[in-house]
């Protein structure tokens, strides 16, 4: 009961906020009741699993300080764990997901625990070495697909079907992934109040001092660390299901893993809204850049060179990202 | 037998190769404790500028090294100066992004010039010819002559590391930029110098790959990660250590050859089934995860 009070406590943000956050909420709401085209809805879509993704991230990269450059791993276990289950032996995605989320969590444990022994640059890339093993190991897994990969084929069921989250229209989508997503803000407007929370940032203030007030640093990183896989792959669980085209390349590769740490860097890494700010302007820029640049105009990769220059910008003039220019701002008009 | 010594021999001879790759990474690391994931793409510029020069001027591709080299190490400095002069006043995820927003900027321009189709050299005094030293081992011509230039790189860049003014004077900077700075080492001008050097032994093993290994835009990525593997096992910033550890890491990526000597020698059958040429390159991220975990300073590191 505390813990959802807690999670239902907005109070500590400014009423500016709050508006502008309840307005967004109720236009994401009615959004699929106006007329749309299949792109916005897919792009709408989209941007909601790499919020989903960046707020996972989030917790250990943004509040932790620890930069987690292997999280498309456990994107790919969510994923193939639903899809392989589907269609192998007809599980529904509600059993599979827990699932799922249970073979992650096992598997960041295992690889958590010698990771966190390594602190800055080294933690950053010894995780994508982990990323990579798994993703050339799937590459050559006939069970599940090998570099094929795998393909939910919704023929063979009746859509809508809520149990294995087969539908035809996008719609149904965009709302179980909303449902997802608004636990999401709840689950980490909890986190960041949590004892775990404040453990974590104070961990990255300063680690050493962290250890001498008697926290257990190691324990707190693996904990959180199993906490962002599990939002992680409950996404990309969904994921399988929404796609049904599931490949080890677009799941695992390290440029998903960079995209997932982007989106929360862009918005602003250890804060609430950040994650939600960097996909939201990060995932409609990239799609319909691509829309109006790359196919149409037949320049190739023309898409990619100016995606690639914000980045550039981004990173060397606001490096906290866009909520922390706004915080930047509102400290001003304080003083 | 004959499988074991010419699966060592273009081990060896690869992995120096891959030694003058990861030197560009080391010293960059060494100097600012910089992540660059352009690196490989800096790779694949050196690739194209071999490959271009070449069949511009009907030279032998294994002559257009100067010209790789300049291209390198103009293009280093101005991506100091340009772009990562700016990123290092940020914290270190910013760094990280940003030298990858340089990989996916360099990797689509290539794209858009160059187009995605796979390119390779086709004629040259060394392509296509090999030698046979007896026991099995035929050596390409092109592979040794590119070992042995990379040998003569190492050199160069060891005698410059410790034997001039410059190289102590990057030393310094690495060590401490502040005691360099009151010191009256220019370390700004040393870390674009750092970048410049980087960049134009990254070109020049470009300039010799290509000529084995065709070249298109996204080759750029498996290249940084073989770097990364080998920074890792050498140590960050370790000159010496980036050549050892350039071997072990050719050696690894010819496991598959060894297994086959293995399962022709011991005759076992599920050994055969094995897809060990798949797993090429994952040996090397385990030992780099491996590497990573056990010492993270890496063979030879000295920093910490």
């Amino acid at each position: 009961m505390e813990a959802l009070k807690n999670a239902l406590d907005f109070s500590d943000f400014p009423r500016l906020d709050l508006v502008i956050a309840s307005a967004v909420g109720i236009l994401f709401v009615c959004f699929p009741l106006f007329p749309h085209s299949a792109f916005s809805m897919a792009t709408m879509i989209q941007f909601f699993i790499f919020s989903l993704y960046g707020m996972g991230w989030n917790t250990i990269g943004g509040y932790g300080g620890q930069v987690d450059l292997g999280k498309a791993q456990y994107v790919g276990i969510g994923a193939y764990t639903t899809a392989v289950m589907l269609i192998r032996w007809d599980i529904p995605f509600w059993f599979s997901m827990p699932i799922g989320v249970i073979l992650s969590v096992t598997w960041s444990f295992i690889i958590g625990y010698p990771l966190f022994r390594l602190r800055g640059h080294y933690f950053a890339i010894a995780t994508i070495a982990t990323s990579l093993v798994l993703k050339d190991l799937f590459e050559v897994w006939d069970f599940v697909g090998a570099a094929r990969g795998l393909e939910i084929s919704p023929i063979k069921y009746a859509p809508p079907d809520f149990l294995r989250l087969i539908f035809r229209e996008d719609i149904y989508y965009y709302y179980v992934i909303f449902c997802f997503f608004l636990i999401g803000i709840l689950y980490m407007n909890w986190f960041r109040k949590s004892r775990l929370g404040f453990q974590l940032r104070a961990i990255k203030d300063n680690e050493d001092v962290a250890q001498s007030l008697g926290i257990n640093v190691h324990w707190a990183k693996i904990k959180t660390y199993a906490i962002a896989t599990a939002f992680v792959s409950v996404v990309g669980s969904f994921h399988a299901c929404y796609i049904k085209n599931i490949e080890p390349e677009d799941t695992m590769s390290l440029n998903l893993s960079i995209l997932i740490a982007l989106m929360a860097m862009l918005g602003g890494a250890g804060s609430l809204w950040g994650p939600i700010i960097g996909a939201g302007v990060l995932i409609p820029l990239k799609s319909y850049l691509k829309e109006w640049l790359g196919a149409s105009a037949g320049l190739v990769g023309i898409d990619l060179i100016l995606y690639a220059i914000i980045i550039m910008i981004i990173s060397a003039a606001e490096p906290r990202g866009i909520w922390g220019l706004v915080e930047k701002v509102r400290r001003r008009k304080l003083n | 037998m004959d499988i074991l010594f010419s699966s060592l021999a273009a081990g060896v001879l690869f992995g120096m190769t891959l030694g003058l790759v990861a030197l560009g990474l080391t010293i960059i690391f060494g100097v600012m404790d910089i992540i660059n994931f352009a690196h490989g793409e800096f790779l694949m510029i050196g690739m194209y500028t071999g490959l271009l020069t070449a069949q511009a001027t009907g030279v032998d591709p294994l002559f257009t090294l100067p010209v790789a080299a300049v291209v390198g190490f103009l293009l280093g400095v101005a991506c100091y100066m340009g772009f990562i002069k700016y990123l290092l006043r940020g914290p270190m995820i910013a760094q990280l992004l940003g030298t990858f927003g340089l990989m996916l900027f360099l990797r689509n321009l290539a794209l858009l010039i160059f187009g995605a189709n796979d390119r390779a050299v086709h004629y040259g005094i060394l392509v296509g010819k090999s030698f046979d030293i007896g026991m099995g081992i035929i050596i390409p011509a092109t592979k040794l002559a590119t070992a042995g230039l990379s040998l003569v790189a190492f050199a160069a860049v060891w005698l410059l590391m410790n034997r001039t003014k410059i190289g102590k004077a990057l030393t310094a900077t690495a060590l401490n930029p502040q005691g360099a700075r009151y010191m009256g080492i220019p370390t700004e001008r040393m870390n674009a110098l750092a970048w410049g050097i980087g960049g134009a032994s990254v070109t020049i093993a470009g300039a010799l790959i290509v000529n084995f290994w065709s070249v298109n835009p996204y080759i750029g990525l498996l290249f940084t990660m073989l770097a990364f593997a080998i920074v890792a096992l050498g140590g960050f910033g370790s000159v010496p250590g980036a050549f050892f550890a350039g071997i072990v890491v050719g050696l690894i990526t010819e496991i598959p050859g060894f297994w086959d000597f293995m399962t022709y020698t011991f005759d076992v059958d599920w050994m055969a089934d094995v897809p060990m040429t798949s797993f090429k390159y994952m040996w090397v991220y385990v030992a780099y995860f491996v590497i990573m975990v056990v010492r993270p300073r890496g063979l030879f590191g000295w920093k910490h």
